[in-house]
């Protein structure tokens, strides 16, 4: 891990249309952290990380983006699965390939080379057997893999990730995340992953965003997921 | 055999009839995947309405004296009222929908119900009389002139080629429209523009065939196809050639046995989409008998 700032937050509000969930974020995540963005139902885990790609505006204050080799950084995003409606019938190796539509023009064909791309982020997930499936019958975790592929395939410098391991077994959710360690680990990639599962967040990042009641704190996982101050934390929610 | 041949000589009198209908059957489809995919079906049948209307609104302007009568322009005409009225129904159904407010489908309804009596409204109320307006909102696709099928050509051609050209774009912003956002992908405009299409295409296809018939096309091709796509290209290219194969058909039906062509085409698509039904739970119901037959066996062995 870097010092360099990959990505800051500076009294941001984020919400939708008037109302605002988060009054005052300020936060700076260094290149090649991996950082779990914790919180409750409805803390605003997911509107902050839709702030940060530009899906929501965000309602107040400045995000600072730093340029990666003299351009804007390239997000690759994983939204949560449920958002992507079944009708439509697209092979996985289709769903991988839309994240390389941001390097190519409109009205251009996609090259050969970014196709053998695509197969490789496949590989690389280990779902390249399920290319040709249609991503509507894959499995939870199946989907998230290739969901996952999709997001390398767009070459990030920020991995966003939202709630990668919801609503799939224990067996995938190790699956999942032993391979975004993988990753983290050898393509020194700045990850943040949206989770609800103080586990998977303490096991596998290595600083955290916990959101509660419109506050953000932010540290390092040994500090701020030690057992006494989850239990604080948690008691504070329960009331 | 006979009827086949006639159809299909060069000098034969309806051959503009047969060119259209197959024009008709190859694009909609194509249009209509991007309506069943976006969960837009409903609007399908709203908007031929609503392209109705625009058309006997245009016609009624010319009856009341307020447009210039110039018969060669007719057509042109027809096709600009009935842009005028479909695509800001388009881009103003498709907001509703994407904020979710209210009862979608009862905006859609009172859409294609309000279309519906206004188109007869201003079709009684136009001083010229019902001659040949009551054919064009019909879908007659008997008397086509030559200039009227360049033109039809032309736009569906222009459709087809931007269809392509952008699959990825419509395709992107259509099934995953926060990733086409975080990809710098211009949402609102491929949005716009896919809404252009598919309004251009309704207008068209409703000039030349009627509005009963282009829902059918826009609709149940997709339906069909939808139901063995393994992938987005099979999908498109399935739901195009069922279209264009089932216009030609019903066309062939309609001629021998001289029924109308437009609900010929409709009850043809409907058959073929029965038909495609069954086929495919006869195929689920032989490869789940399969199935456990294969395991036993395979544990024999």
């Amino acid at each position: 891990m870097t010092d360099e700032v990959a990505l800051s937050l500076e009294h941001v509000a984020v919400g939708y249309g008037r109302r605002i969930v988060l009054p005052d974020v300020n936060l700076s995540l260094p290149r090649g952290s991996f950082t779990g963005l914790l919180g409750a139902n409805g803390s605003g885990k997911s509107t902050i990380l839709k702030t940060v790609l530009g899906i929501i505006p965000p309602l107040g204050g400045r995000i600072v983006l730093n340029p990666v080799g003299g351009g804007p950084p390239v997000f690759g995003y994983m939204p949560q699965r449920e958002s992507l409606d079944p009708i439509y019938p697209l092979s996985s190796f289709e769903v991988v390939l839309m994240g390389v539509c941001g390097r190519v023009k409109p009205g251009s064909r996609i090259s050969r080379m970014e196709k053998e791309g695509a197969h490789q982020c496949l590989r690389e997930t280990g779902a390249d057997q399920l290319s040709r499936k249609l991503f509507s019958e894959l499995s939870g975790g199946q989907k998230q893999r290739v969901l996952l592929a999709r997001a390398l395939a767009t070459k990030p410098d920020l991995l966003l990730l939202d709630e990668p391991t919801a609503g799939i077994d224990a067996l995938a959710t190790k699956a999942i995340m032993e391979l975004l360690g993988k990753i983290y680990v050898t393509q020194r990639q700045t990850i943040v992953m949206v989770s609800h599962d103080l586990t998977t967040v303490r096991e596998n990042a290595k600083a955290v965003i916990w959101l509660h009641e419109g506050k953000v704190l932010h540290g390092a996982v040994s500090e701020l997921l030690t057992l006494d101050k989850i239990q604080e934390l948690l008691d504070l929610e329960l009331r | 055999m006979d009827t086949l041949r006639t159809i299909l000589d060069p000098h034969f009198l309806l051959r503009n009839s047969v060119y259209v209908s197959l024009l008709v059957g190859l694009v909609c489809p194509s249009v209509g995947v991007y309506l069943v995919l976006r969960r837009l079906i409903f609007m399908g049948v709203a908007l031929p309405q609503i392209s109705s209307c625009g058309i006997a609104f245009t016609f009624a302007l010319q009856g009341w004296g307020l447009l210039a009568h110039l018969h060669q322009s007719e057509h042109s005409l027809a096709f600009f009222g009935s842009t005028l009225f479909t695509i800001p129904t388009i881009v103003l159904l498709s907001l509703l929908v994407r904020r979710g407010r209210g009862s979608v489908e009862s905006r859609l309804g009172t859409v294609y119900v309000l279309a519906g009596a206004w188109s007869i409204l201003l079709l009684v109320t136009n001083p010229s009389g019902e001659h040949g307006l009551l054919d064009m909102l019909k879908g007659e696709i008997i008397a086509i002139p030559d200039v009227d099928l360049e033109w039809t050509a032309a736009i569906f051609c222009g459709v087809i080629v931007l269809l392509f050209l952008f699959r990825k774009e419509f395709l992107v912003v259509s099934f995953d429209r926060e990733m086409a956002v975080t990809l710098k992908k211009n949402v609102l405009f491929w949005d716009a523009l896919l809404f252009l299409l598919i309004g251009v295409t309704i207008s068209m296809a409703v000039l030349s065939v009627g509005p009963l018939v282009a829902f059918g096309f826009l609709l149940i091709p997709s339906l069909i196809a939808h139901l063995f796509a393994r992938n987005m290209r099979q999908f498109a290219l399935f739901a195009s050639v069922i279209g264009g194969l089932t216009a030609f058909c019903g066309f062939c039906i309609a001629y021998r046995w001289d029924f109308p062509v437009g609900p010929t085409d409709v009850a043809l698509l409907g058959m073929v989409y029965g038909l495609a039904f069954l086929g495919q739970k006869a195929v689920g119901l032989l490869r789940s008998r399969r199935g456990p037959a294969q395991a036993v066996a395979g544990a024999q062995t």
